[in-house]
């Protein structure tokens, strides 16, 4: 076995040893802290809006329509999806034994995801919006996106390309997944829809939504998931055949749901059925995961008291338990005529991307940060802190939205009430939803700022 | 040929795709199954994980 070590342990690698640079992995992960907590503020700016819908005046730049798709487009690829880059960049080459295929066309995949993202917060305040959920960012922003992933995968499958060891670890399977499936699905969402109009550009549409999810985020914090869990527990996962179920399941299954967010709209009835039938078998990929991350932990779970990335991985994963049940049976058109477009659907988004792939992410980071840099965590202590006010907080903002969700469906099925008066029926549960946003805003920041404060701070203790 | 819902150019760019990542996905299913995915060494991946190990690593 040839010895592996991050370029800041340099100087105690034998002779011999794989010595990773880890330069891109660093640029993603820093850049994405920082947009974590710069979208959280605009996050919690949305959620007093509901609460106080004059705050801020009738300033363009920071109306609720153009702050929304900023927090949106922000926490989806500012923070998540580039976290999740830069933790491919860390554990792909240490899962193939080989150094990153080229750090060079990592650094200029980072600095231009960074002009993508700083061009989204100047495009989507000034108003430039495609319009359609997920793929508000204009095209020539959308053309810069498709060559900045062209250049991460790239990278990433010529690394594979030289791997050291035959067999592939699940982990490189889904991330290998997530870039062949993200090409597929964000040309079809950003460039295909320019193409076609009404019900069809609306399919198209949620066609893309439900798959940026699902095949997109979904992957790749499965990714993270299955290297972090058994490495963060010392304990190699229960079955690699059973995650190899789970993986292809996904494949097959996941890319017809999109039609479910139409049901009782004016699309084909054979196309809802399809979406409805195919939502409800996602419930085979998500048990293959879940019963095998689970069962990974047999044992184990004793260690969650001591481990912050294992209680963010852990709950991580009950949390896609949940959703992953939420979402086929309010797929449902019984079920779905009731909460379809009500507060319901974002505490549902939210726990899918914060509660889920969110703490997938930053328990990877937590863990990869102080061994990229070599030094100890910041403060164990805010680590703790930062994990119960996001958990708290988040239970907080995904149980009112449901609650509240079906309050409002309840009350749209009923004609006789004004629609106004739902609007204002609901105004206690959006006081929940800010204070439970401000608790999640306070549990970023303290992550944010034990993440930078380890990377730039001295380096007193090496990571252990 | 009229237009309708099934011959819009961008349905048939979604069926090229559609495709295109179904013959990918059997493709690659049947070579995972050649390349012993599933049969008695199929849990070593597995161990992978572990090669670059701290306390390994940390070993004088």
């Amino acid at each position: 076995m040839q010895p592996q070590f991050s370029k800041a342990e340099a100087a105690n690698a034998p002779e011999g040893a794989i010595i990773h640079d880890d330069a891109t992995a660093k640029w993603f992960l820093i850049s994405s802290v920082a947009y974590f907590f710069i979208v959280g503020i605009i996050a919690v700016i949305i959620a007093a809006k509901f609460v106080w819908p004059d705050l801020m005046g009738t300033m363009s730049w920071l109306t609720y329509g153009r702050l929304r798709p900023l927090h949106v487009n922000g926490m989806l690829f500012g923070w998540l999806l580039a976290a999740d880059m830069g933790l491919a960049y860390y554990v792909i080459p240490r899962l193939c034994g080989v150094k990153l295929w080229s750090e060079k066309l990592g650094l200029a995949t980072a600095a231009l995801w960074n002009v993508i993202i700083l061009g989204a917060v100047v495009t989507l305040l000034a108003g430039l919006n495609q319009g359609w959920e997920y793929a508000e960012l204009p095209w020539y922003l959308d053309i810069l996106v498709v060559v900045a992933w062209i250049m991460f995968g790239i990278n990433i499958f010529m690394t594979v390309a030289n791997r050291k060891y035959q067999a592939m670890y699940v982990t490189i399977w889904y991330t290998m997944g997530c870039i062949l499936w993200t090409a597929f699905v964000y040309l079809t969402g950003n460039f295909a829809t320019l193409f076609a109009t009404g019900t069809n550009q609306a399919n198209l549409n949620w066609m893309y939504v439900h798959n940026a999810v699902g095949l997109i985020f979904t992957p790749i914090g499965l990714a993270i998931a299955y290297y972090f869990i058994p490495r963060a527990s010392n304990t190699p996962l229960h079955s690699h055949k059973l995650s190899m179920v789970g993986f292809w399941s996904l494949a097959f299954v996941y890319v017809w749901t999109g039609a479910h967010h139409m049901l009782h709209g004016p699309i084909s009835q054979w196309l809802q059925t399809i979406a409805i039938a195919f939502s409800l078998m996602l419930l085979i990929p998500v048990w293959a995961v879940v019963y095998n991350l689970f069962a990974t932990m047999k044992g184990q779970w004793h260690q969650l008291r001591e481990s912050v990335p294992l209680k963010f991985l852990m709950s991580g994963v009950v949390f896609y338990l949940l959703t992953c049940f939420q979402g086929p049976m309010h797929s449902l058109r019984t079920v779905n005529a009731i909460v379809s477009k009500t507060d319901w659907i974002p505490g549902h988004a939210h726990m899918a991307v914060l509660g889920c792939f969110s703490f997938f992410a930053i328990a990877g980071t937590y863990y990869a940060v102080p061994r990229i840099w070599n030094k100890a965590l910041h403060s164990d202590s805010l680590a703790n802190w930062s994990y119960w006010m996001l958990m708290i907080g988040g239970l907080g903002f995904f149980t009112t939205l449901w609650l509240g969700g079906f309050w409002q469906g309840w009350q749209w099925n009923n004609v006789s009430i004004p629609f106004i008066d739902t609007v204002i029926a609901l105004k206690p549960i959006w006081i929940v939803r800010f204070v439970s946003g401000l608790m999640m805003f306070t549990g970023i920041v303290l992550f944010a700022y034990n993440i930078l404060a380890t990377a730039l701070g001295n380096p007193e203790e090496a990571a252990v | 040929m009229p237009a309708t819902d099934y011959t819009y150019p961008s349905v048939y760019f979604a069926y090229l795709f559609f495709t295109l990542s179904f013959l990918l996905a059997i493709y690659f299913f049947v070579r995972s199954r050649k390349d012993g995915y599933w049969g008695e060494q199929g849990e070593d991946a597995k161990f992978q994980v572990f090669q670059d190990d701290d306390k390994i690593r940390r070993t004088p």
